[in-house]
């Protein structure tokens, strides 16, 4: 098929009468009174920008407003007349302008001017947050940007827009310098951005069509600016310490704990080959006088009873450094920024950590009148990253028993004895990993070549470039810990290149008639990626070191696998925003995406959108009757978006040699087989099935509406806004489980389910000028939202939560929880007889509630428990200046939240896993004499089933957090002398306190169940330029 | 002004699947073998929790093993197994072994496809491959039958897009044997006597397998899973194919027991049929027997997960009378457990190839004792273990996949002790005591015989071993009652451990009495066990897994009672 785009446009002219003068000026931080450089000053058309002492001079007419604006300021106006001569504009802090530019896909909208959902983060807020990824920094400051994360290091983290709108990837599409990527922002560096935008809602985002369903984040980078140099740089050091270990039990208490189960259950408590127990062999009255050690813990004599508390093992307290360096430049014919910067986490658990370094270089040059601007957008990234199994380690640190030695008497290593659950020495794991690391580039951006081919209308090409390469060499250790052991050894080196090339072109024409302004858009993209990997592996290596473990000194067990995928994206767009008088505001957005991952009859999508606005404050009536209304916007946005995220090859049925398969926890799909009977050596082996394909799949779409509400108040001193939008995402491409006898290889993508969210955002700021020494702003923002399936096969729904019949996860939010209701324990044996058959129950038991009132407790007593998503998220920030020290502090919440804590199976029971170690909890156990406790009395038998998914690990997991405070100090008048133009020393805490529900036992209920631990944070840091 | 940007975007996005094949590539002579080669791996396809040797299912639910472990809750699901009361429709556990056999029937019925629509001109081995895969087929639904009574059976004739349409009770219990029944007669009538490669069945392989299948499917079943009869013709086929097996000269029972649990013999004369396993074959860690990975106990040179272990109740039961039979009625009366228990009594010494008991060598290796803190969770599961399946760790099949381990060691799936022993018991239930009398002594013999292995350092036997024959008139009467007692206990001790002990039990129509008399006394001593209990024309079969009566869309029927 040949598609052939054709743009007729027509010229307008329109005869211009008014005088002209040029205004010349400078443009003044209001707080600090120092001179504002790069801020951009506009008048009609033309923008300037301001030089490194703040002065500008534009071409303007008499009638026409100038105004000046600064990324993070509040923007100020001035009408010209005769008179205007030279102007001093100060400009204040704030946190809404309705003059920012905004970047909304291929084009730029002021925000008056929007129709569609979009959120503007403040970068400044943000800027000295040291997270190591930009949209960490933002959690809980933009409403329905709902980001989860714990302290990994490298700060990566899940970002959801509006909930979870599909049963596959549910990333949001990026958007750097105009290049869509799905990878996340950790990669590059935070402070190379000079804003953030995140398109909510489908008006906004449909011009990203196929990709744009779960939301976009647009990312534009610092850019050289027209008038100035300068030299940024910033420093700052934290120090991070792990403040939330979960309490464990100690070796006394261990064998204390197990006394009292083997009692209860009244056998032997010396039938175990750890501890031996001095009591007074009575069941009925058992007193426990000591519990004896041994004098070794394991047969072969190594190792003597410890008392180790393995998380103080496993932590340590970190330093976290950053360094950014930028150089820009700018002048009449181009502009250029040169950036470095060094981000180093050593991670709160030992030997993690995250380095990385990153380089920018973005440059425009102008042509022939400023016709013709040509320029590029680079940035390389190298991060090097930890390889110590850290949800291993945190898992191991919990359940490794406290009487093992990190060390055997010789120096070896501790590890698990008789009785002891089969689980690795975490301090090994961590030092036995450390020499291994991943490497990790990537080359991110673009160049560009912007063509004015009469005034207003740009032809603009770009090309994109977007590829990350990853390079692993770890040794596996040979080892002996405990009962455990390896004798072998082996070195693996893997390495994977991918990444795709992006060609889009786009003419962008705006004009004006009269009261009525377009901008017409009209584009189109290709993006083309590749994948290729291989890894090769070998054992028998006589000396275990990095230095030494490349594959050729390996004499055994020679590996070796790769493979590679494909994908292709054509799309074309178009666009047009119309605004009346400035009051009345159309857009409409056309998108047709093409993906070779469907099936030809399915290949394109066409995703439309459309949104109006109503800016009632410039309506005279507004204007006149309500004058503490200084802004007020009413906006409709409908669209349509779309999601390609399945295998590259789903259309097709594929058949694959797979001679073997690493089959540790798997089944092993091989393919070869010992027909011979040889024992070893080459085997014959053929081909087996791997998927069905699909010819008829198609986009999954999501369809979203929107209505909102932008106000300002008391001359934009309260500004804000309300969104409420209902997302139902149709024909979701799933590839459920299948009937068995269709076998291997039987799984098959197809358009399956439905699902819908539908939210409220709100946002509220209130900026108030004391002095001219004292100003504060408060910014509250809330969101939420209620998420349900509302259509999947029948045939699968007992792959989702649920009992497959009568209560489905049809009409549930698709994170639900199926399970009995724990309803305490049975206090004493009348409660036991006179409560419904239960196999297992008794005194001190968890008693399940009877939902079907059958008198048994079976599987038709579930019912879904817990609910998690919350009810509303929150941030507040507060800033406040004062002269020349600035405040800041940022709360953050998540209200109404459950979270299921699989720990509790070994926090609270003795029974569920009798071979680890367990919380400190069980010594809290109920026991006739404390009954008062909601813990089940020790056992060691778990006959009651009481691992069953029940209430009992559900926990409120609602906080809030202050995230951060920050103390600054700007120097001004003494730095004159020192050629600096500013300069700025701060201190930052993070995550300082917490306030959270008083019956959750996990110890953060940001990170249960063995995530990486959120630290606290303090940091010191400094700003200057030169 | 005009703009025209033209791509040529059907080309930009055909995109090639990477690393992938069609099918219609794969009709060739050549590749249709290696489709039957990938069939045949589907014999050792299983992981950790889906043995092939199927001890979670005939050995653990029989009274001969506890699961161990860690406690009840790991592997809960095998705990719901093992106790049945909370075994529900649901368990993962049924639904991955459920699957994995059919998926093994797919590829095979993918080959046997391909194999149909080729000419036996270009493809000379079509008749020989299409027995194999067949015989293949008949073992797999073998599985599934004793796992689950009622399945949908589908064959290479059913239309792809028809699997959809085919009921688990599109055929009754009968016919359902009778279709396993035919592709085994296939495979005797189309397979040759030798082959040269000794993975693949022969005639005789297929005989035996069919005598296996009419011994099951003689023990007629009503609705509730209740014997209501044996058929003597099935029977009477059993016998002669037996025979036929035993005269075909090809097999005889290894001269010492431990021959049968050892990488270093296997592939002997008592093999009839045996997964094939291997290691350092080029893969990561080799095609080992993965269905055994996690039976091995907690000493350094293993080091992980001590399950399938072996109940007091079948320790007891290898102590012999005097007279050198089984304790048949007072066995269990009194517990051996350590030490001199193991000396004072007399044993069958099929016990200490069977179970690793505190202070007895490991695996044949004196200097190689199996310890106390061997055990994993000894207040729970007592401190047994199993040595069937297992292989010493200097035993050159013997593979570490940390964390588990298992060997490349083949497992016989029929074993010649196993023919003997299944004409016996058809002989027996034909009247025909007499005849099985020589055939369960022949098995008794080479017990008998197989105490060499079992010393001590100091050159001292194990334990006290006192076996003896059956002899008619001097240690029993032989009456039909004696006969068949004998037989079941017989059956029992030679195969402990091996999988099979359930399906007997279903088979004879005796499992629930049985296992509910084995968990009243046996919770006594493991208290885990007292809220175990057998349901009575449920628990003989698995349900129908809960996934796929879903996924069928009602079509398939659940099992009686769950």
């Amino acid at each position: 098929m040949k598609f052939t785009l054709t743009i007729l446009l027509m010229s307008f002219s329109a005869i211009l009468h008014s005088q002209q003068k040029v205004v010349s000026g400078r443009i003044i931080n209001n707080a600090t009174s120092a001179p504002l450089a790069g801020a951009t000053v506009q008048s009609g058309s033309r923008s300037v920008t301001t030089d490194s002492l703040g002065r500008f001079s534009i071409q303007s007419r008499i009638g026409e407003t100038i105004t000046a604006s600064y990324i993070g300021m509040v923007s100020a106006s001035v009408k010209v007349d005769a008179s205007t001569g030279n102007l001093s504009l100060l400009l204040n802090q704030g946190t809404v302008d309705l003059n920012t530019v905004v970047v909304t896909g291929y084009q730029t909208q002021k925000k008056a001017d929007l129709t569609g959902a979009v959120s503007v983060v403040n970068i400044s807020e943000i800027k000295d947050i040291p997270t190591g990824n930009a949209i960490k920094s933002i959690q809980g400051r933009v409403p329905g940007v709902f980001i989860t994360s714990n302290g990994n290091p490298s700060g990566a983290s899940t970002v959801r827009i509006r909930g979870i709108g599909t049963l596959g990837n549910n990333d949001p599409l990026y958007v750097v310098d105009g290049i869509p990527t799905k990878r996340g922002l950790e990669e590059l560096n935070q402070n190379d951005i000079e804003s953030m935008q995140v398109l909510k809602d489908a008006s906004s985002a449909s011009i990203y069509g196929s990709r744009a369903a779960n939301g976009v984040i647009i990312i534009t980078t610092k850019k050289g600016k027209k008038g100035y140099s300068r030299v940024d740089f910033n420093a700052s050091v934290s120090m991070e310490y792990y403040n939330t270990k979960l309490k464990t039990l100690n070796a006394q208490q261990r064998g204390a704990a197990y006394f009292q189960a083997s009692v209860n259950d009244r056998s032997d408590p010396n039938n175990n080959q750890i501890y031996q127990f001095d009591w007074n062999n009575d069941f009925d009255n058992p007193v426990l006088n000591q519990v004896v050690l041994p004098e070794y813990i394991d047969a072969a004599n190594t190792m003597r009873p410890a008392d180790t508390y393995w998380y103080d093992e496993i932590a340590q307290t970190s330093i976290l450094q950053s360094y950014n360096l930028t150089f820009s430049n700018g002048s009449e014919r181009g502009n250029s920024l040169f950036s470095i910067g060094y981000f180093g986490n050593k991670g709160i658990v030992k030997e993690t950590f995250n380095q990385k370094v990153t380089a920018r270089a973005n440059a425009d040059y102008s042509f022939f009148n400023n016709r013709l601007k040509i320029g590029e957008n680079l940035s390389a990234s190298y991060i090097k990253n930890s390889l110590v199994p850290v949800g291993d380690v945190m898992f191991t640190a919990l359940v490794q028993q406290p009487i093992v030695p990190v060390h055997t008497e010789a120096g070896g290593w501790g590890g698990p004895a008789s009785g002891m659950t089969d689980r690795h020495n975490p301090v090994r794991l961590i030092e036995d990993n450390k020499q291994n690391k991943s490497h990790f580039f990537r080359v991110f951006g673009n160049a560009f070549a912007d063509l004015e081919i009469i005034k207003n209308l740009h032809l603009r090409s770009t090309f994109g470039v977007d590829y990350d390469g990853t390079f692993q060499r770890t040794l596996r250790k040979s080892y002996v810990s405990g009962f455990l052991s390896d004798p072998s050894n082996q070195v693996s080196t893997s390495q994977v290149l991918e990444g795709n090339w992006i060609w889009q072109n786009t003419l962008n024409y705006n004009f004006e008639i009269d009261q009525s302004r377009f901008e017409v858009l009209a584009g189109s993209e290709q993006i083309k990626y590749l994948n290729q990997n291989f890894t090769g592996s070998r054992q028998g290596y006589v000396l275990e070191n990095i230095d030494y473990s490349y594959l050729d000194a390996g004499s055994s067990n020679v590996q070796n696998g790769g493979i590679g995928s494909a994908y292709s994206l054509a799309s074309f767009f178009g666009k047009i925003n119309y605004s009346l008088s400035n009051k009345y505001l159309l857009s409409g957005t056309l998108r047709r995406d093409g993906s070779s991952r469907f099936g030809s009859a399915n290949r394109y999508g066409v995703f439309p959108a459309f949104s109006a606005g109503w800016r009632l404050s410039e309506e005279s009536f507004i204007k006149k009757s309500v004058p503490v209304i200084s802004d007020l916007k009413i906006r409709y946005g409908w669209g349509k978006n779309g999601n390609q995220e399945i295998a590259n090859n789903a259309t097709n049925s594929l058949y694959s040699a797979i001679y073997g398969t690493e089959h540790i926890f798997d089944t092993d799909l091989g393919t070869a087989y010992d027909l011979t009977g040889a024992g070893s050596g080459q085997l014959p082996s053929g081909f087996v099935r791997t998927q069905l394909g699909n010819d008829s799949l198609k986009w999954e779409s999501t369809t979203q509406s929107n209505i909102g509400v932008d106000f300002g108040l008391f001359d934009n001193k309260v500004v804000g806004s309300v969104d409420y939008f209902v997302k139902k995402t149709s024909d979701i491409l799933i590839n459920p489980g299948y009937l068995a006898v269709i076998g291997e290889g039987g799984n098959r993508w197809f358009n399956g389910a439905s699902m819908q969210n539908t939210g409220l955002e709100f946002l509220l700021s209130y900026t108030a000028t004391i002095s001219r020494d004292i100003e504060f702003t408060v910014t509250g923002n809330m969101a939420t939202y209620r998420n349900k399936v509302t259509k999947l096969p029948e045939e699968v729904l007992t792959a989702y939560p649920g009992n497959g019949t009568n209560k489905t996860i049809i009409g549930q939010p698709i994170n639900s929880r199926f399970g009995f209701i724990a309803d305490g324990l049975f206090q004493n044996q009348n409660e036991v007889d006179n409560s419904p058959a239960q196999p297992g129950k008794g005194v001190g038991r968890l008693r399940f509630r009877d939902l079907n009132k059958d008198n048994i407790i079976n599987d038709d007593d579930r019912d879904y428990i817990g609910k998690f998503d919350p009810d509303f998220t929150y941030g507040i920030n507060f800033a406040i200046r004062c002269k020349n020290f600035d405040l800041s502090f940022f709360l953050q919440g998540v209200k109404g939240i459950d979270v299921y804590n699989d720990n509790i199976t070994y926090t609270d029971f003795s029974s569920l896993w009798p071979g680890t170690n367990w919380g400190a909890r069980v010594l809290d156990a109920w026991t006739p004499s404390n009954t008062g406790s909601s813990i089940p009395a020790l056992t060691l038998v778990n006959k009651n089933d009481e691992g069953r998914t029940s209430t009992y690990y559900v926990e409120n997991g609602s906080y809030l957090r202050l995230r951060n405070v920050q103390l600054s100090y700007t120097l001004r008048d003494k730095l004159k002398s020192l050629r600096f133009q500013s300069a700025q020393i701060f201190i930052q805490g993070s995550n300082l306190f917490m306030v959270k529900s008083k019956s959750i036992s996990a110890t953060d209920p940001e990170s249960v169940n063995n995530a990486y631990p959120i630290p606290s944070m303090g940091t010191i840091g400094l700003n200057l330029t030169f | 002004m005009i703009l025209t940007a033209t791509v040529s975007c059907k080309k930009f996005l055909d995109q090639t699947p990477q690393g992938a094949i069609d099918s219609e590539k794969l009709n060739t002579p050549e590749n249709i073998d290696k489709l039957v080669v990938a069939a045949y791996s589907a014999l050792g396809n299983e992981m950790i929790h889906t043995s092939y040797s199927l001890w979670p299912w005939g050995s653990m639910r029989s009274g001969d093993a506890y699961k161990g472990g860690d406690g009840p809750g790991d592997n809960s699901e095998w705990h719901d197994y093992e106790t049945f009361v909370t075994n529900r429709t649901s368990n993962s556990r049924t639904d991955l072994m459920w699957a994995q056999c059919y998926n093994a029937i797919r590829r095979v019925n993918e080959a046997l496809e391909r194999i149909d629509a080729v000419d036996a001109s270009v493809y000379p081995d079509k008749v020989v491959r299409t027995a194999e895969m067949r015989f293949l087929r008949g073992h797999f639904y073998f599985m599934l039958k004793i796992l689950f009574k009622y399945v949908p059976y589908i064959d290479e004739t059913i239309d792809q897009k028809a699997y959809g349409t085919v009921s688990n009770r599109q055929f009754t219990n009968d016919e359902l044997w009778s279709k396993i029944a035919d592709e085994f007669r296939f495979a005797i009538d189309n397979l040759p006597d030798e082959q040269s490669e000794i993975g693949r069945p022969l005639k005789s392989t297929a005989q035996a397998y069919l005598a296996k299948t009419l011994l099951y499917k003689a023990y007629r079943q009503d609705e509730d899973n209740s014997v209501t009869g044996i058929d003597p013709g099935d029977l009477n086929d059993v016998v002669s194919l037996a025979d036929e097996v035993i005269g075909s000269g090809k097999y005889d029972l290894a001269a010492d027991f431990s021959e049968n649990f050892q990488g270093s013999t296997e592939n002997g004369k008592e093999s009839v049929f045996a997964i094939q396993y291997s290691r350092d074959d080029g893969t990561p860690f080799g095609r080992i027997n993965m269905g055994q990975a996690l039976v091995y106990p907690m000493n350094q040179e293993f080091g992980c997960c001590w399950q399938h272990i072996p109940s007091q109740n079948l320790v007891n039961a290898f102590k012999t009378d005097a007279n050198g039979l089984p304790m048949f009625e007072h066995y269990d009366d009194i517990d051996v457990t350590e030490g001199d228990d193991f000396i004072v009594n007399t044993f069958d010494p099929r016990l200490d190839h069977t179970v690793a008991i505190p202070g007895h060598p490991w695996k044949y290796k004196p200097d190689f004792i199996y310890q106390e803190s061997w055990a994993r969770a000894p207040a729970i599961y007592g401190y047994y273990t199993t040595l069937k399946g297992t292989v010493a760790p200097d035993d050159p099949t013997f593979q570490k996949i940390p964390p588990f381990m298992s060997s490349s060691s083949n497992w016989q799936l029929i074993r010649f002790a196993d023919v003997l022993l299944w004409k016996a018991e058809a002989l027996i239930e034909l009247g025909r005591k007499d005849e099985a009398l020589p055939l369960i002594n022949q098995v008794r013999q080479r017990a008998v015989n197989s105490t060499g292995r079992l010393k001590q350092m100091n050159g001292n036997y194990t334990s006290t071993y006192k076996i003896e024959l059956y002899e008619q008139g001097v240690n029993t009467d032989w009456t039909e009652d004696e006969a068949r007692q004998a037989l079941e206990w017989e059956r029992r001790l030679e195969f402990a451990m091996e999988g099979s002990r359930f399906f007997d039990l279903v088979r004879w129509g005796i499992a629930a009495e049985y296992l509910n008399h084995y968990f009243s006394t046996e919770s006594s001593k493991r208290t885990y066990l007292q809220t175990a209990s057998f349901q009575k024309g449920r628990d003989e079969y698995l349900p129908i897994p809960l996934n796929q009566i879903n996924y069928s869309k009602g079509l398939y029927t659940q099992n009686t009672n769950w």
